[in-house]
């Protein structure tokens, strides 16, 4: 029984048909990666799948209940989105921040473990030592963290992941996804949106590829990621490999011609 | 009158970012208000103006309207004279007020009689009740009352404070003076208050005399002050009569005008005001009612000089805070344009006597009448 | 291309059974609408991570707490002291063992020191308590409102004026001393502010509105363009009047507490305080909406909802101050921030803070309005705008030099 289901998507925005016609699946245990070129669509998708975005055809079930007819109550205690901009209006400490995302428990027992769930998100986001910092003061990565804490923080079944990687650096990349990996091992399932194919390939269970609105490939990292298919889907030539010693994938765009060129 | 400085139209002070444009302003606008209208001393203005010379006993001008140079106003004997002395009021003394207030006073042994024109006080002192009152507002400058504490604020605005320090025992007051919830309060704090017309004319005083009278117990008292104070009114009105032109085309044409400042604050006052019963008391055509103009408005150029008057009539101060009869005539040229501008025919008299009206009358119309037809002599 | 199953075993939905836990744990029973969350996810939580968490919440909140009863603490003293002080100053000297003495007569027991001037009672309960209980009302009010506009709209210098309530409420005021209306007696002024305030109000909100959604940018523009409009009504009104409206209508538009009389009072404080205890209601979700719209609404927040009934509030709030006593202006700017900067932006403490805050701020500022110059009531919009204007520059500068936004 899938945790997540999107059936025939369509979102429109005007003239343009933004997503036209996708099916998506995430079974609890899985982590799916989003991936595509810019303006294919995966933000907005994303946004259908949170239950912001009402699409004008098809349907999203979270757990088999449809998204539409839940309250957003209901919807917080079952999803939690991440998204790539993190502001914050006024200058609340970094612990109050997470602390946020306990505010779909209140009322319900969960909220007596409010203190030590949110102790333990931090200490795994590694952002304990910013506590009592003030959040606007914090650099993009340290921002990011944060703001993946307060997401975990809310228990969420399904975790809805935008470009979370974009500002942190290598460590911190790897540490954020290994714990979505360990999450869905839990039994969450995660989606989680990327721009970097080799970091989809290593850590996900599943990739679809979108391009123009449209699912070019669905199915396990090897199956999708070919070089032939990516070259297509990104309009750049690229070539996947394999990593020296073992199975990871490591794809590559292809430059040595292009820099010939410049220099 | 108090008033406060308006803004000035040019800018535009209703945009949110300008709150503190209108702040500032404001600020400076208040300081003038409280430097310029007196609101330091809590007693001791000066006495009204007195000694001026009778009708009876100058040498009217033959053509009125041939009087050039401007002249003041000055009322003969501004002494109060009661109809009795000190005389015992019925008490308690129940009346129904102008707004259909019942009221009952029973204690009148400190009272305040205060509005706009200062005609209520002295309509109490004329009433021989003068010992009783404790305080005074802005516009009560006569000799007797100068020295006992004022009780307005900030020009004409009435302090409920200054009127609790002086306890008094009734309160007689018309809608003039403000807050009106500053009455209320004082009607909240268990004084009675009376409230009487608000209305000034040469027409009223009669009336306004029996109101305040029946207020404080003394009815036949009042009675006796409203028939003295008509008798001398008419007798008075019969004698200018006499002196001015008989045929009404050459009738001098009159208007009042409120100054005050160099901000361009000019009202012309018309229907209403008292100063259009005023006028047409002393024998003079009231241009303002020829017009139409009903109350107190702003004047404007072009209805000041078609309407051509011959004399403007003006108060004392208003006429020092613009600068004298040369700034006047500078300040409004549409005035420099009329015959009384051409003529400098400007007469002022003493902002608190000249629409006081009550049983000072007959003595403001001698004087004005005075000014207007015999000039030479005052 | 065909789904393939997860890397690991993963127990199904049904096993539970919460492995080496720290103290904390339970395995709560599931209420009704709890979704069927995998008993495993919790686990992660309950493994390393939690027993080698050092405890951060637990001290930030103790140290915090601190600080907040302090800062309520000062506040109530402020305002008792403020209040004696208030009572017993003005043109009649009242000590304040005389104050203590009229109140305790009031309440039946004759222990306190007696008046020495007949009048003292009289001016205590006719003029001086019903202007210090106003005051204390105005200001938590108004401050009240501020907090909620800036929570609202995610942005410290927002004020109640935005939404146009105090132009409006302005406008039906200057009507009713204009035209000398008194269909309602000594209440028509208050009543007609009052109502115009709130319609205008709605004007705004339902101008900017489309698709069932406001954009706060459409808001405050709005907001801008009915306030001009406001503003030419009023330039037209002042136009019309005679002299004595037209010192009405300037004095009305700087504030003043003079002339406060008990049945006034009666009616600004129910509004007032349903404002405030409103306003503490949506404490919580003005608190994640500072996260952004999108994400307050991941979190459960409906966004448009809580921006309905908040300048529903502000218009209750700032309608029902500005009616009987004119427009005051910058309290609702002022009181926030300087809270937030003691206190940090939470608006559980905000709310409170900002009402008590806001009382003290209006009656220490009536009192310098009615004794800064003898025999003088100043108005005491002036005195605020005078005061708040410069801190307004100051913010702005503040805000904009500052690398993180709003500390």
């Amino acid at each position: 029984m899938s945790a997540l289901r999107a059936r025939g998507i369509r979102v429109r925005y005007g003239t343009t048909t933004v997503v036209d016609g996708v099916d998506l699946e995430v079974r609890p245990g899985e982590v799916l990666a989003l991936l595509g070129p810019n303006g294919a669509g995966k933000s907005t998708l994303l946004g259908v799948l949170a239950g912001d975005v009402t699409p004008d055809e098809g349907t999203v079930e979270l757990d088999g209940v449809d998204v539409r007819t839940l309250r957003l109550a209901d919807l917080a205690r079952r999803r939690a989105v991440l998204l790539q901009e993190n502001r914050l209006s006024f200058p609340f400490d970094v612990v109050d921040v997470v602390r946020m995302g306990r505010a779909p428990w209140r009322g319900t027992e969960r909220e007596d473990d409010d203190d030590a769930v949110v102790d333990a998100v931090m200490a795994t986001a590694d952002v304990t030592h910013l506590a009592t910092r003030r959040y606007p003061t914090l650099s993009g990565g340290e921002k990011a963290r944060a703001s993946f804490a307060r997401t975990l923080a809310q228990e969420p079944a399904v975790l809805l992941l935008d470009e979370p990687t974009a500002a942190l650096d290598i460590r911190h990349q790897e540490a954020l996804l290994a714990e979505a990996v360990r999450w869905a091992r839990d039994g969450a399932a995660v989606v989680v949106v990327l721009h970097d194919l080799t970091l989809a390939a290593a850590y996900c269970d599943r990739v679809v590829l979108l391009a123009e609105g449209v699912v070019r490939g669905d199915g396990a990292p090897h199956d999708v990621l070919t070089g032939e298919l990516l070259t297509d889907v990104y309009r750049h030539p690229i070539e996947v490999v394999r990593r020296p010693g073992s199975d990871e994938l490591v794809v590559l765009p292809v430059r040595a011609a292009a820099l010939e060129e410049i220099r | 009158m108090g008033g406060l400085l308006p803004t000035p139209p040019e800018v535009d002070l209703t945009m949110p970012g300008a709150r503190t444009l209108r702040g500032l302003l404001a600020t400076l606008a208040v300081a003038l208000v409280v430097s310029g209208c007196g609101g330091g001393a809590s007693s001791g203005g000066t006495a009204s103006a007195d000694g001026g010379v009778r009708l009876a006993d100058v040498e009217v001008a033959q053509d009125p309207r041939a009087i050039t140079g401007p002249s003041t106003a000055v009322v003969a004997d501004a002494e109060i004279h009661p109809v009795e002395e000190n005389p015992t009021p019925q008490l308690p003394a129940t009346v129904t007020d102008v707004q259909g207030t019942t009221v009952t006073v029973s204690d009148t042994s400190r009272i305040l009689a205060l509005d706009m024109y200062g005609t209520t006080a002295r309509i109490v002192y004329e009433l021989g009740l003068g010992d009783s009152v404790v305080g005074r507002d802005r516009s009560s400058e006569f000799a007797e009352i100068v020295d006992k504490p004022l009780v307005t604020t900030n020009g004409h605005e009435l302090s409920a404070e200054a009127i609790l320090e002086l306890a008094p025992t009734v309160i007689v007051t018309d809608t003039s003076l403000g807050p009106w919830d500053v009455v209320l309060q004082m009607r909240d704090a268990g004084v009675p208050v009376v409230v009487v017309d608000s209305e000034r004319s040469v027409q009223g005083t009669a009336d306004l005399i029996q109101q305040v009278a029946d207020a404080l117990g003394v009815s036949d008292v009042g009675t006796r002050l409203a028939e003295r104070t008509t008798a001398a009114i008419e007798a008075k009105i019969a004698e200018i009569a006499q002196v001015a032109p008989q045929n009404p085309a050459d009738r001098l044409r009159v208007t009042f005008l409120y100054l005050r400042g160099q901000a361009g604050v000019y009202y012309l006052f018309g229907g209403g005001s008292g100063a259009d019963s005023l006028i047409e008391a002393v024998g003079a055509v009231d241009i303002a009612g020829e017009i139409g103009w009903d109350g107190m408005k702003p004047v404007t150029d072009e209805g000041l000089i078609k309407a051509a008057p011959d004399v403007v009539i003006v108060m004392t101060k208003g006429l020092e805070s613009v600068g004298g009869v040369d700034g006047l005539l500078e300040q409004l040229p549409a005035v420099a344009s009329t015959p009384a501008g051409k003529n400098r025919r400007v007469v002022d008299m003493d902002d608190t006597e000249v629409l006081a009206f009550g049983s000072q009358t007959p003595d403001v119309l001698d004087a004005l009448a005075v000014a207007l037809y015999a000039p030479a002599r005052s | 291309m065909s789904l393939t199953s997860p890397r690991s075993d993963v127990p199904t939905t049904s096993d539970a059974a919460p492995t080496g836990t720290a103290s904390t744990d339970t395995a709560p029973p599931r209420p009704a609408d709890a979704p069927t969350t995998p008993g495993p996810v919790r686990t992660a939580l309950r493994g390393a991570t939690v027993r080698t968490a050092a405890p951060v919440v637990a001290p930030r909140d103790e140290a915090r707490r601190g600080r907040v009863v302090a800062l309520f603490v000062v506040l109530a003293l402020a305002l008792v002291a403020l209040t004696l002080l208030a009572a017993g100053t003005g043109q009649l000297r009242i000590p304040p063992a005389e104050v203590l003495g009229s109140v305790l007569r009031r309440l039946g027991i004759d222990a306190g020191a007696q008046a020495t001037h007949p009048s003292t009672d009289a001016a205590l309960w006719t003029i001086r308590f019903p202007r210090v209980a106003m005051a204390m009302l105005v200001g938590a009010a108004l401050a009240t409102g501020g907090a909620l506009m800036q929570g609202v709209f995610g942005n410290p210098l927002a004020d109640p004026g935005v939404v146009g309530v105090s132009s409006g409420a302005a406008v039906g005021a200057c009507t009713v001393i204009v035209f000398g209306w008194t269909f309602a007696g000594s209440w028509t002024v208050a009543l007609l502010a009052f109502a115009a305030g709130l319609a205008t109000t709605m004007l705004v909100y339902l101008t900017a509105r489309e698709d069932g959604r406001t954009q706060v940018v459409t808001l405050v523009l709005t907001g801008v363009a009915v306030n001009a409009v406001a503003g030419a009504a009023i330039a037209f009104l002042t136009f019309l009047g005679d002299t004595q409206a037209r010192e009405q209508i300037v004095f009305w538009q700087l504030g003043s507490l003079n002339g406060t009389r008990w049945p006034y009072v009666a009616v600004v404080a129910p509004v007032v305080l349903l404002g405030i205890l409103g306003a503490r209601a949506t404490a919580r979700q003005l608190d994640l909406l500072a996260l952004g719209e999108r994400p307050a609404r991941h979190l459960g927040v409906d966004v448009e909802r809580l921006r309905v009934v908040c300048i529903v509030l502000v218009a209750l709030l700032t309608a029902g101050a500005v009616a009987f006593c004119g427009v005051i202006g910058f309290v609702g700017l002022v009181v926030p921030h300087l809270v937030r900067m003691l206190v940090g932006p939470g608006h559980r403490v905000l709310v409170p803070a900002s009402a008590l805050g806001g009382a003290v701020l209006l009656l220490g500022a009536d009192l310098v309005a009615r004794t800064a110059v003898a025999y003088a009531d100043l108005p005491i919009g002036m005195l605020t705008a005078l005061c708040g204007g410069p801190f307004f520059f100051w913010l702005i500068r503040r805000t904009r030099r500052s690398a993180g936004g709003w500390a």
